[in-house]
């Protein structure tokens, strides 16, 4: 599959690759929320789906349905039920591919949750000291692109 | 509250393998929009609060950790994956949806807007649907039984039969 978008884990032991997309949504069920430690679950249906590297750990979250998770670092992957397959948007290696449409279950939605994006950013005054401390930061993520193999060789500890 | 009136808060992973359970007032409660974030939770962002000076005990099993950079270790639980900590020289965060109420938990800022998605500003003006309008789902949600842990501790989990 060219062309294919593709994902993964942060730690990269879990590698996917998907040939198109359905319908990308946030579903706010509390079993997403809690599923994701987050206010919703972001999910895009997956056509063409392969596993490229490892595969994730399952928990089965309800007799429906199953989520597929890396057992080494915890990236929320998959929601799969009745054979079709969700990909959770943010292991996407651009989650731009997948701009949610709709957004489902609202009944369960936190009552902050459109004010969220109105929240003020850190103050410009204490950028500068943010900036110089994140330089010193080196990421172990895997890099938003397939690799050959990962971790690099050097540098992993 | 407790006896001595701080405030309590539970919560925990979705299998239930791991609760947690802090006393006292938590610190900053946000959402941070680096890449860092969004892929360690397959999310448009994470949503963490600052422990602070709150006392957190894990009162049943506890995260594994990734050492994500440097600098920091996330926590989540090797069961189900749930995303529970983020860990720093500076202190430790936990993740909001993880908590059995996160409505009393509202961010109040916003980290890392640099690397926001283009759409999540415009994801509150999406249209809503309730899975119960949807004739096919409402028949598959009646059939649901969740294996998720309540939002409340449990004196022990899961129920004998309840999973497979």
């Amino acid at each position: 599959m060219t062309n294919a978008y593709t994902g993964g884990c942060q730690c990269g032991a879990v590698r996917f690759r998907a040939g198109a997309f359905g319908r990308a949504a946030i579903c706010h069920c509390r079993m997403c929320q809690k599923a994701f430690g987050s206010f919703f679950g972001p999910y895009v249906t997956a056509l063409d789906f392969e596993w490229t590297r490892g595969a994730p750990k399952y928990f089965h979250s309800s007799n429906a349905g199953r989520r597929g998770f890396c057992a080494d670092c915890g990236t929320q992957l998959t929601f799969e039920a009745g054979g079709g397959v969700e990909l959770a948007i943010g292991a996407l290696d651009d989650p731009g591919w997948a701009p949610p449409v709709i957004e489902v279950n609202p009944r369960d939605k936190v009552s902050f949750f459109a004010a969220l994006c109105r929240l003020p950013p850190r103050p410009a005054a204490e950028q500068p000291q943010t900036d110089a401390r994140l330089a010193r930061v080196v990421s172990r993520q895997h890099p938003d692109r397939d690799t050959d193999a990962w971790p690099p060789e050097a540098g992993r500890s | 509250m407790s006896l001595d009136n701080k405030p309590v808060y539970s919560g925990g992973c979705q299998c239930g393998a791991v609760r947690f359970r802090i006393e006292g007032a938590l610190g900053t409660a946000s959402v941070c929009h680096c890449r860092m974030c969004q892929k360690a939770s397959g999310n448009f962002y994470a949503a963490l609060v600052s422990v602070r000076d709150a006392r957190l005990a894990w009162t049943r099993g506890a995260p594994r950790r990734f050492r994500s950079s440097s600098h920091a270790w996330r926590g989540f639980c090797e069961a189900c994956g749930t995303p529970l900590t983020f860990e720093a020289p500076e202190g430790l965060a936990l993740a909001i949806g993880a908590f059995d109420d996160p409505s009393v938990v509202p961010p109040t800022i916003q980290w890392g807007i640099e690397a926001k998605l283009p759409y999540v500003d415009s994801v509150p003006a999406l249209p809503g649907e309730e899975t119960l309008s949807d004739q096919e789902a409402a028949s598959y949600l009646a059939d649901l039984v969740s294996y998720q842990h309540p939002d409340h501790d449990t004196e022990a989990w899961p129920p004998e039969g309840h999973r497979p």
